[in-house]
């Protein structure tokens, strides 16, 4: 990576490939009357469409609503209605540019609350719903009647955008008898492989997916572009028997891929006058623009963790997906963790206001603890590290002074210090069965190969495998070989989102090494004439523990077996214990470990102008067990530095349906001078799932810090901004407010 | 269009071509020269991902056309240093675990040593200034800022790691 040789897909695409030009659709909802194709000169090799596709015109996620080209109808800007294959990538662009196409525009629907009770506008034939789902624990009209305050407030979140910074790409090569290898950026190489044999109306074996280094993903590369690249090039590579290549502009990239949904969020919260939570009705609606996604699992998530990492008896929650004209809302890190604790924590935050209540304090008086029971009803084990996160980050930020002190802060320039906390259901828990595997061979020169169908885009989880087969091998990590996700030779370990790679392949990777490990302990124990309990394997040498001083070199000891016919390689699977839930009152155990978290912000605000610089994030997470703390360190990082932009500048706007900023330059990404210093701490309370207890660290940490922002600007100017991002515009129009 | 010939000087290495008028520098490192560590990562000049050193200066080689690059010195990622021999800046970002997908990497080491060559003791303000014109989305920049320190420091002869 630091010699410049890692190869992403658009930096191996073979010499003669095709290079492709997708048409788009340029209205947002529409009947499609006519397609005028131009003839073709000799440099366009192709021009497919949903007619060309021999197998099931389908890419998507939860849901088949989703075409891969676009047939009679179009639901959104980012519906693809062919794709020209050319020579090179200006002619394939002018003869897309030279397509007319003719539309009957169909009335256009982007409020998702419009939608929902729209019955003549169909985006869907079967509504505009998407999916409904609601959560009913104890009895909140007993719960209100128990409160002294009730708050009620209304939270709203935006569009937010992966912005990646590798552009989706991808190219696939056909091979004999009908078969097609591709390669591309993506995260799921056996899920493309899966919809690209359907597409094509072939067997799986006929279609080999490698994943490329992937310049970034955040969930984004999850969801249908990966499957849409890989079906397009293989499309044209078929019919064509050219290598065909699909590399995305970046406008192209914010149009097509899908973003983070938009939830609009009404909470109603009672509280006794001395602190504690008795009921919260809660209703989420989220906007899934055209297509569903992975919108239902995003809604499930949020509904689980909706009221924040406390004690509720009472909580009565209903949640809608609702389709809209926008562009696609899917998976984007966080997956409805960021939106539901923006409403939470602002929520709390109010309610410690009402109360007269420190924010820590009134919290303190209301948080999971072990023994005690989620929305969901869920009995938590001692694996909540939630009150020591909290101690942590609330003495290294100075809280207490700073609470007090800086609401002396009367100049133009006001500070401001804010906390949020959070929990984090890990892996898929009930989104499906959950299931990795992963497979080690040591061959005669005592090199580990390990394989797994788990991708590496920036998150480090995979080197945390390569940690886990090491030290339970006793050998170097420089004799170890992570093989890329290849359909071909990788096991399938299910897909990689929800931060379940060291949690899930973690565990495939150690019940393998664990099973090679025995079988060298049983070899070495003849030769070191102990038992194989006492063998010892470290850096390179099997001993025997407290016994003889034989000792047998691991390259020795792997020869041997080899020589007496006993074969060093092993696939292990894992799967995770069932979770159960009542489908009707969301009531169960609907994940089988929580990370949990605190993140206290600190801001200046800028009373002339608006702005908000960050200070500085503490931050403290319950890890379980820090496999490799380096890399953590920089998930908690990099996630705060999203959420960052997420609370303060990034919004992808579509108006009527038309993104108005997909580019670098008019979408906010943090840059190196928006991001404070940010400190943080690990506390370990081992779960029951993960490796030694580990637990997931991937999104976690982009789903505090937004409201921790939002409550220490609250706290340094008096305002309360109540949808994101919280920019300038809206902090002067609320001082304004709160001024007459 | 017009084709013309230009020579470019990267990594030491002389190389001589034929050009299209509207041709990005950023296309001939890459097409042309095999120079992939140079990435597009939005064509705009937004997002640093492009940039390379032309004349010891960081430029974005989507905004260059080859053209105007014609007999200039130009330094890409894989002339920093080799395996054998890292430079200190690349040692300082193994070391720090300081990239995670790694697209921005050329676009920072690269910005980093000419941030180096021009400040050999910058301040993290000094070095989070310099690197504000290359977006990473995976970092929040805090050990790309401590790399760059590193480096600095190893490179005025000090100790480090």
């Amino acid at each position: 990576m630091v010699l410049g040789n890692s190869k992403y897909a658009a930096d191996m695409i073979p010499e003669d490939a095709l290079r492709l030009k997708v048409l788009r659709s340029s209205m947002p909802h529409a009947i499609i009357k006519k397609v005028h194709v131009p003839k073709r000169t000799r440099r366009i090799k192709a021009f497919v469409t949903a007619k060309g596709i021999p197998g099931i015109n389908v890419s998507s996620c939860i849901i088949p609503d989703r075409p891969l080209l676009a047939k009679d109808k179009v639901r959104c800007m980012a519906d693809i209605l062919g794709v020209a294959a050319a020579e090179d990538i200006d002619a394939a662009t002018d003869f897309i540019d030279s397509i007319e196409v003719q539309y009957e525009a169909l009335p256009i629907l982007t409020n998702p609350f419009e939608s929902m009770k729209n019955d003549t506008v169909k985006i869907h034939e079967d509504g505009n719903v998407a999916r409904y789902l609601k959560l009913r624990k104890g009895d909140v009209e007993r719960g209100f009647q128990q409160a002294d305050v009730v708050v009620s407030e209304t939270y709203s979140t935006q569009f937010q955008e992966a912005a990646f910074l590798e552009p989706e790409a991808g190219f696939a090569v056909p091979a004999s008898h009908g078969s097609v290898t591709i390669v591309g950026s993506m995260q799921n190489p056996f899920y493309v492989r899966s919809a690209v044999a359907r597409i094509l109306g072939v067997h799986e074996d006929k279609v080999r997916v490698i994943q490329a280094f992937t310049g970034g993903a955040f969930g984004a590369k999850s969801d249908e572009v990966a499957m849409d690249i890989a079906g397009l090039t293989a499309l044209v590579a078929l019919r064509t028997r050219r290598p065909a290549a699909l590399v995305y502009s970046r406008e192209e990239s914010m149009i097509l891929h899908s973003k983070r949904h938009p939830f609009t969020m009404k909470h109603k919260t009672g509280v006794t006058k001395a602190g504690k939570l008795t009921a919260a009705e809660i209703e989420l609606v989220a906007d899934t623009g055209a297509y569903a996604s992975n919108g239902p699992l995003v809604l499930l998530r949020a509904l689980f963790h909706a009221t924040g990492p406390y004690v509720v008896p009472n909580v009565k929650t209903d949640a809608y997906c609702v389709y809209t004209n926008n562009t696609t809302a899917g998976s984007l890190r966080g997956f409805g963790g960021p939106q539901a604790h923006f409403a939470a924590e602002c929520q709390m935050d109010i309610l410690a206001e009402k109360l007269g209540l420190d924010p820590i304090d009134f919290r303190l008086k209301n948080i999971l603890r072990p023994g005690t029971a989620t929305a969901t009803g869920q009995i938590l084990d001692s694996s909540v590290g939630l009150e020591e996160c909290i101690a942590k980050v609330r003495d290294a930020s100075e809280w207490n002074r700073k609470r007090s002190v800086w609401k002396e802060d009367c100049g133009r320039m006001r500070r401001g210090i804010g906390i949020a906390l959070l929990y984090h259901g890990n892996s898929i828990g009930p989104e499906g069965v959950d299931r990795s595997s992963a497979s080690i061979t040591i061959d005669r020169r005592g090199h580990v190969t390990l394989r797994i169908g788990l991708a590496e885009y920036g998150t480090g989880a995979r080197s945390g495998l390569a940690q886990i087969a090491a030290e339970i091998l006793g050998v170097a990590l420089s004799q170890i070989t992570l093989e890329i996700p290849d359909t071909l030779t990788s096991p399938d370990s299910g897909g990689t989102f929800a931060s379940r790679t060291v949690v899930m392949g973690g565990n495939a990777m150690k019940k393998a090494a664990t099973v090679l490990r025995d079988k060298l302990r049983q070899a070495a124990a003849e030769f070191l004439q102990c038992d194989p309990s006492m063998v010892e394997i470290r850096e390179g040498i099997a001993r025997c523990y407290g016994g003889s001083p034989r000792e047998i070199a691991f390259r020795d000891l792997v020869k041997s077996c080899l020589r007496k016919g006993i074969t060093l390689s092993e696939t292990a699977e894992f799967t995770a214990a069932g979770v159960s839930f009542d489908e009707n009152t969301s009531q169960g155990t609907p994940y089988l470990q929580y990370t949990f978290g605190a993140v206290v912000a600190e801001v200046e605000v800028d009373t002339f102008l608006g702005t908000v610089t960050p200070l500085k994030l503490t931050t403290a997470y319950d890890v379980g067990k820090a496999v490799n703390p380096l890399s953590l360190e920089g998930q908690v990082e990099g996630g705060a530095a999203q959420a960052l932009g997420y609370a303060l500048m990034e919004e992808l706007v579509q108006k009527d349906g038309i993104v108005v900023n997909p580019s670098m330059g008019d979408y906010y990404v943090p840059t190196s001078l928006d991001v404070p210093e940010i400190e943080s701490f690990m506390v370990e309370r081992p779960g029951a799932l993960g490796p030694y207890g580990a637990k997931s660290m991937g999104e976690p940490p982009i789903d505090a810090p937004a409201p921790a922002l939002i409550n220490a600007i609250a706290h340094a100017v008096g305002v309360r901004i109540k949808s994101l991002p919280a920019t300038a515009e809206k902090i002067i129009s609320a001082l304004e407010q709160a001024k007459s | 269009m017009s084709r013309h010939v230009v020579v470019l000087r990267v990594n030491g290495r002389r190389h001589r071509l034929g050009v299209e008028s509207h041709e990005r520098l950023l296309d001939s490192l890459r097409d042309r020269l095999g120079y992939t560590s140079a990435k597009e990562g939005c064509g705009t000049g937004d997002c640093g991902a492009c940039a390379v050193l032309v004349n010891g200066k960081v430029v974005n080689s989507c905004l260059m056309l080859a053209v105007q690059a014609h007999n200039s010195k130009i330094e890409t990622l894989e002339g920093l240093g080799t395996a054998n021999s890292l430079h200190p800046i690349q040692k300082a970002f193994i070391r720090n675990s300081a990239f995670q997908c790694g697209f921005c990497a050329s676009g920072i080491m690269l910005t980093a040593k000419d941030l180096l060559q021009r400040n050999t003791n910058p301040s993290r303000d000094e070095i989070r200034e310099a690197i504000s014109g290359v977006i990473c989305r995976c970092t929040g920049y805090v050990k790309i800022v401590d790399a760059i320190e590193e480096a600095a420091a190893e490179m005025r002869g000090e100790t480090v790691g």
